[in-house]
């Protein structure tokens, strides 16, 4: 466990310059040595290298041990650690050289979906102890204009829903359409045939591995294709061993 | 369950543990997405055609030789994988060889692909490749080990006799699982070489990047709960006060 640890907060969390961070301080950069254009790019030792080699991404439960202002600084440790990995990609692109390491910009971003999370988390105990309700953007399950249900995300608006004439043309909900009905039949039609083809596949497939393996653990089969009858597998006449029953 | 994460699930978790890949990084490596829909208003939002079945061998799959084997539009033969219940032969045990040139030798497993039940054992089960031959090239012999299937070609060695036996997973009284040979009862320790991947031996003996962060660092406690938020944490300690009231809005 220890040592083993990613990324680039050492800058972020210790770095004497940031630690007072009040009003006065703002101007002066948190930046430690360049400061130019230079900085979407890597280290020029880096270049061309075959392989830069990097810890593991933070997880959830170390972000949450952290204050809000280092989280708020190692966001933006993240956020220009990814800037400069793109570039780097996309300079390697156009140079039509190696980008060395391609997982770095996964363990960053991984980290930066682990901060937000965290932060997520932290908000929302605010507001359910303070007002009971998430405090999340709001949505709700509709159904579409073609009858199939998905989660529509509201929005903020000035004006309320029955002035604006826009949002209305953009988001047309579902009404009873005979055509919308009909479709819908076959659509769920096409549903169910790709679920019992998927079932029926499955069921082969078990009598295809009881034939290859007479001695397969059955409780592994089970457990990794729970919507197979195994006693009606072995009864079809596609399974047959190669050898004499006991 | 998502398709993506169902294919996903397939690479094994034993396959990738050496690599020291984030998953993330290995579902990009190795998925090819033919078709995904626009965003907006959609008959089937997120809709993606990618491929589906992927043929897994020795080539791991975030290389190269990987994506040449799963080219587009290639599709190789269905193979029948025997569902195993647990796995139980990691890297670092010592395993007898049942079949093959090599059948009644021991060896050390090296390298595990989970997706083919397969494990390969080092210096045994090997053959002879000629690798570069040109026209105004011989070419070069080249000694490569073969995999082998976890459930009939090897078997584990008990510690105590150094013979081959199956095993069980049990719990020990302190609750902690181990592999226990039936034949004796032993316990067949998990080798250390468990945790070994490709940057580092031990987790105790990786050497620091420049830009990770130091132990210490990551395991200070800096969190105080407060009544607040983080936006306003912020605001609070950067010296941002808000007093503009937002007009009034709706929400749908």
């Amino acid at each position: 466990m220890r040592n083993l640890i990613n990324l680039f907060s050492k800058i972020a969390l210790n770095s004497p310059r940031v630690v007072s961070y009040n009003n006065s301080l703002r101007s002066i950069s948190t930046t430690t040595v360049r400061n130019d254009l230079m900085e979407f790019f890597d280290d020029p030792k880096n270049w061309g290298a075959e392989e830069v080699k990097s810890g593991r991404s933070w997880k959830k439960d170390e972000l949450r041990i952290k204050s809000n202002t280092d989280l708020h600084k190692l966001w933006y440790v993240l956020l220009k650690e990814r800037n400069m990995l793109l570039t780097m990609e996309q300079e390697s692109k156009d140079q039509a050289r190696l980008f060395p390491s391609p997982e770095r910009l996964d363990k960053v971003e991984d980290s930066m979906e682990n901060l937000e999370a965290v932060v997520r988390e932290r908000n929302t105990a605010y507001h359910k102890l303070e007002t009971g309700e998430t405090g999340e953007r709001p949505g709700r399950m509709e159904v579409g204009p073609l009858g199939i249900r998905y989660y529509y995300k509201m929005s903020e608006y000035p004006i309320p829903k029955h002035m604006n004439k826009k949002w209305q043309e953009k988001y047309k909900f579902y009404k009873y359409d005979k055509d919308v009905e009909a479709f819908l039949l076959k659509y769920r039609e096409k549903l169910y045939l790709s679920k019992r083809k998927a079932q029926r596949r499955n069921f082969n497939h078990v009598i295809g591995l009881m034939n290859r393996f007479p001695n397969m653990d059955m409780e592994a089969v089970k457990e990794q294709y729970p919507d197979v009858d195994i006693e009606k597998a072995k009864s079809s006449r596609k399974y047959k061993g190669h050898f004499l029953p006991k | 369950m998502r398709i993506t994460n169902f294919l996903f699930s397939r690479v094994g978790k034993w396959s990738k543990q050496y690599s020291n890949l984030p998953e993330r990084y290995i579902k990009r490596a190795m998925e090819q997405v033919y078709w995904r829909n626009p965003k907006g208003i959609q008959y089937k939002p997120n809709a993606i055609v990618q491929r589906k079945k992927y043929n897994f061998t020795v080539n791991r799959p975030w290389t190269g030789q990987f994506r040449q084997e799963n080219a587009p539009g290639s599709l190789a033969a269905k193979v029948f994988v025997e569902p195993i219940k647990e796995w139980s032969h990691f890297r670092g045990d010592r395993v007898q060889i049942l079949t093959g040139k090599d059948k009644g030798k021991q060896g050390v497993i090296k390298e595990i692909i989970q997706e083919r039940n397969w494990v390969i054992v080092e210096g045994l089960n090997c053959e002879l490749k000629k690798m570069g031959q040109r026209d105004d090239f011989e070419g070069v012999w080249v000694r490569a080990e073969k995999p082998l299937l976890v459930t009939s070609e090897i078997s584990l060695v008990d510690p105590s006799d150094l013979t081959p036996t199956p095993i069980e997973w049990r719990f020990t009284e302190e609750g902690e699982k181990v592999r226990v040979s039936t034949r004796t009862g032993r316990i067949i320790p998990i080798p250390p070489s468990v945790e070994e991947t490709i940057d580092y031996k031990t987790k105790g003996t990786y050497k620091e990047q420049p830009k990770d962060t130091a132990a210490d660092d990551l395991s200070e406690i800096t969190f105080e709960p407060a009544l607040r938020t983080f936006e306003m944490d912020i605001m609070e300690k950067m010296g941002i006060k808000e007093d503009r009231v937002p007009p009034k809005s709706y929400w749908y």
